[in-house]
């Protein structure tokens, strides 16, 4: 028989092949099979990470139409039927083109559909700290490109826009539940966490921006107080 | 080659290739389980991420706020008990351990209905007596003192239950006292006396709109091992019960009980003292014989006489039990975490089993949100009934305190048919903003009552009566396990026998009686009516009358002849300025009531909400170039919570998008490159 024929009809006519192919024959099966299961793996991760991404913004491009809706007057409108959320401001950084609606409620459930409002600190827009989260890796990404002075736009279901100047940012641990007080002059917390490339979720340093509202700033002129410094 | 040398071989290559598929399926198989956990965990991070972490908000200590130089303060309690009434007499020690000036500010409780008429600042030998001031001038007369370096001490009241001390140039190493007393008309129910003494401002939940948030959350310390509570409190009760006693007990502190007489009794701490961390509660019941059924004290003052009524109608006969729809609403925030949800579990369960098919009934559950068990009350059918108790033992308590979302769920505002509508709402009150929920409770109660379950420690008292009283129910405390039984089979007594209603009280025309309450609430069963009365003569009698059950029930009272009694007229003030203040919560002009009650205060030196206590040492002792430091002393975290869970964090704010995204790359490009390449053949 020739030892080619052979190998190709398996393993009960072997027979003449050495251990050595035996054993180069083994590894390449091993291998396929890692292969397979690394693939699958990938494929799942790949998966699950792109899901995260495209809901974040596939949902944003949802809410525009249950915005569109509230400024017409309705109020709590579901962006989708079985949503818990609903948006209740849109924030803008004209000098970055960012665009972002606001959704009620700061929990991880939101947030994967937008930045949250933090339930008990002020509405955006209103009177008082309205604390704003959202993930790093999505919605505010571009928090990291707000400086002192760069401006933002609130705008509140009733068509107002309400403008606000970055103050300052700094980089606070997770237990700093301070940062939502509600003394002091009206005034946007947006927090996201930190450092903005970490890879893994769970680190206990969170970004934080505050940014004033301008009216204000001018009311009180030049005579303000760093209302923060007290606090920090 | 021999027949049996060819099997042999033959078999032994067919085992090396077994072993072998045996060897890369094996390292295949273990290297898919060890990535498959290594992303499993990974995955479960990241769902961790992604579950809801909402529920900060109660304002952490900031960095600083254990400043080492804060006073020290030390409390001795002295309570005088006469009847029904108590006069507290509260002694609260300032001592500077440091070498600097240093002005020290004190947050506590007392409770909700007493009234605070006298202040005293005490340095050394010296007694200077404080003076009633309107608050503003209050204010002004000690920021004025305290400037000049003047030692000066302020009590102001910032709810019905908190009060602010501010203390003034307390010199290095030195001890300054402040004294502070108090009337209280005592509880009477369920055939026995109780007095309650709270020694903490538990940290409350501040939702946005509240004004004085910064006066009523005084710095919590977290609890650390070797680090004693602060603020110890010590304790004496003198009790003149009036009538023989069955039995005295203290549920959450350890007292020594010596008996003086057979309705008198003194009662100390057994350990001396105990940190200011819960609070303290006195009762004591009358033998059964001579249970009280009339307490009426009278005292003359200014011509005028003051009273204080204590009627307690007979027992009612039991009726036949209406079907009723009972909502019970659990807090489950961050503040009930540890032995306070452990409690309202149990509470909760206990009056889910005691549901009839014919009931109807819904469970709520509120922190950040809140949420319903059924989108509708539902008959309360066996099996449903275990469901519920299933759903509320498996509650957590974290997250926020929005209790006006729960309320607004329980009551819909709508009238209920022909059966009795009853929310129990089972919570320890650890919110800032009583004023807005009080507010939606009257304007959605409907037909509704409200029953109000105070649960751990140290409950808000104010928000329990007030919220039961704005309800037209009633209200209970819970402070720990072993008394949810007891506790709750007395609220389904009242829940459950018919109520007294329609009650008036007919004044002789001569004594042209000013009575609060103005409008007397329903009683339930074992609850005596209990009215202030400033009157200008004692002579005829008090008719009262009233409805239960479909029948009338009536009693008089002799004006003439009453016990004397001292703090009554104090009481009657203190009931007046109540009312007033409730009058607000009706669309009563501000501004006219702000006047009213500055004048009552000052004319009975009440501290109100308007009106502060201020006492200022005219010599100047602090030299004028040495600095004062102000320091907000620190209160212990309430005994049996969780500080990590009342001080929530900062949210969850990233996802393993990235991480996932590469990770996914990485192992595909490793499959890519394992792949077997094709096998030359020559």
């Amino acid at each position: 028989m020739n030892p080619d024929q052979e190998l190709c009809l398996g393993v009960e006519c072997a027979w003449p092949e050495s251990d050595a192919a035996t054993r180069q024959r083994g590894i390449r099966r091993a291998r396929l099979l890692i292969a397979a299961v690394l693939m699958v793996l990938g494929g799942w991760q790949f998966a699950r990470g792109a899901w995260i991404q495209a809901k974040a913004w596939v949902a944003q491009v949802l809410i525009t139409q249950a915005w569109q809706r509230t400024l017409a007057g309705e109020t709590q409108v579901k962006p989708w039927p079985w949503a818990d959320t609903w948006p209740v401001a849109r924030l803008s950084v004209p000098s970055l083109g960012v665009e972002r609606y606001v959704l009620e409620g700061a929990d991880g459930a939101t947030m994967a559909f937008g930045p949250g409002h933090l339930r008990g600190t002020a509405l955006p827009g209103a009177a008082g700290n309205s604390v704003i989260t959202g993930h790093r890796d999505t919605h505010f990404a571009f928090l990291r490109e707000l400086v002192a002075g760069t401006t933002i736009v609130i705008e509140t279901p009733d068509g107002a826009h309400h403008l606000y100047a970055v103050r300052r940012t700094r980089v606070l641990d997770r237990s700093d539940g301070w940062v939502a007080a509600q003394e002091g002059p009206a005034r946007l917390t947006l927090v996201t966490c930190f450092p903005f490339d970490a890879l893994r979720a769970g680190g206990a340093e969170r970004y934080v921006v505050w940014a004033d509202a301008i009216d204000e700033h001018k009311d009180r002129g030049g005579e303000r107080a760093d209302w923060t410094s007290h606090l920090l | 080659m021999s027949k049996p040398e060819k099997r042999t071989l033959a078999g032994r290559i067919a085992l090396d290739l077994i072993a072998s598929v045996a060897l890369a399926a094996a390292l295949g198989i273990a290297a898919a389980v060890a990535l498959a956990g290594v992303t499993l965990l990974f995955a479960s991070q990241a769902r961790a991420a992604e579950a809801p972490g909402e529920g900060l908000l109660l304002l952490r200590p900031r960095a600083g706020g254990e400043a080492l130089e804060a006073p020290l303060q030390s409390t001795t309690v002295a309570f005088q008990v006469s009847g029904i009434v108590t006069r507290a007499r509260v002694v609260q020690t300032f001592r500077n351990p440091g070498d600097g000036w240093c002005e020290g500010v004190y947050v506590f409780p007392l409770p909700e209905n007493s009234a605070v008429d006298r202040l005293r600042l005490r340095v050394g030998e010296r007694t200077i007596e404080g003076e009633i001031r309107e608050r503003e001038a209050a204010q002004r007369s000690y920021a004025a003192a305290r400037a000049q370096g003047s030692r000066a001490a302020l009590l102001e009241q910032e709810r019905p239950n908190i009060f602010t001390t501010s203390v003034a140039n307390i010199g290095p190493h030195e001890t300054i006292v402040v004294e502070l007393e108090y009337v209280e008309t005592l509880r009477f129910h369920d055939g026995r006396f109780s007095l309650r003494f709270p020694m903490v401002v538990g940290p409350r939940y501040i939702p946005h709109g509240v004004a004085d948030a910064a006066r009523v959350t005084p710095v919590v310390l977290r609890p650390q091992e070797g680090r004693a509570p602060v603020n110890p409190v010590s304790i004496r009760v003198e009790l003149d019960a009036g009538v023989p006693l069955a039995d005295v007990s203290s549920p959450y502190h350890q007292v020594d009980v010596k008996t003086l007489g057979e309705g008198r009794r003194e009662i100390t701490l057994a350990e001396g003292s105990t940190p200011a961390n819960r609070d303290f509660v006195l009762r004591w019941a009358p033998r059964r014989e001579a249970a009280p059924r009339l307490a009426w004290f009278t005292q003359s003052e200014g011509g005028r006489h003051y009273a204080l009524l204590m009627l307690m109608p007979p027992a009612a006969t039991q009726e036949a039990r209406l079907p009723r729809e009972v909502i019970f609403v659990l807090d489950t925030s961050g503040s009930m975490a540890g032995a306070s949800i452990r409690q309202a579990r149990d509470a909760l369960a206990l009056a889910l089993e005691r549901l009839t098919p014919q009931d109807r009934f819904n469970v709520i559950e509120f922190n950040s949100t809140a949420r319903a068990l059924f989108a509708e009350a539902r008959e309360a059918a066996p099996a449903r009934v275990q469901r519920a108790i299933d759903w509320v033992r498996n509650l957590q308590a974290r997250g926020g305190t929005e209790m006006a979302s729960a309320l607004k769920l329980a009551l819909n505002g709508s009238d209920a048919d022909t059966e009795v509508r009853q929310v129990i709402f089972l919570t320890d009150g650890a919110v800032g903003n009583e004023e807005e929920l009080f507010r939606l409770i009257q304007a959605r109660l409907g037909d509704s009552r409200l029953f109000t379950v105070g649960i751990g420690s140290a409950p808000n008292s104010h928000f329990m009566r007030k919220a039961a009283e704005l309800g037209r129910g009633t209200f209970a405390y819970i402070g720990r396990v072993d008394e949810v039984g007891a506790r709750m089979s007395e609220l389904f007594g009242k829940l459950e026998a018919p109520v007294l209603k329609g009650i008036t009280l007919q004044w002789p025309e001569a004594a042209h009686a000013e009575a609060w309450p103005a409008r007397v609430p329903d009683l339930y069963a074992g609850e005596p009516l209990v009215v202030s009365a400033s009157l200008e003569s004692l002579e005829g009698e008090l008719r009262v009358s009233g409805v239960r059950a479909g029948r009338v029930w009536e009693a008089r009272v002799p004006l003439a002849g009453g016990a004397q009694g001292s703090g009554v007229d104090s009481l009657w003030a203190r009931a007046k300025v109540g009312s007033l203040m409730d009058s607000l919560r009706d669309g009563a002009p501000p501004e006219a009531v702000r006047e009213q009650v500055i004048a009552l205060a000052t004319a009975h030196r009440l501290v109100t909400r308007y009106t502060s206590f201020v006492a200022v040492d005219r010599t100047p002792v602090r030299p004028a170039d040495a600095p004062l430091a102000r320091a907000d002393l620190p209160t212990n975290l309430p005994e049996g919570w969780e500080y990590d869970k009342v001080f929530g964090e900062l949210p969850q704010t990233g996802t393993d998008s990235r991480w996932a995204l590469l990770s996914g790359i990485l192992f595909l490009l490793l499959a890519v490159w394992l792949l077997p390449r094709r096998r030359r053949l020559a």
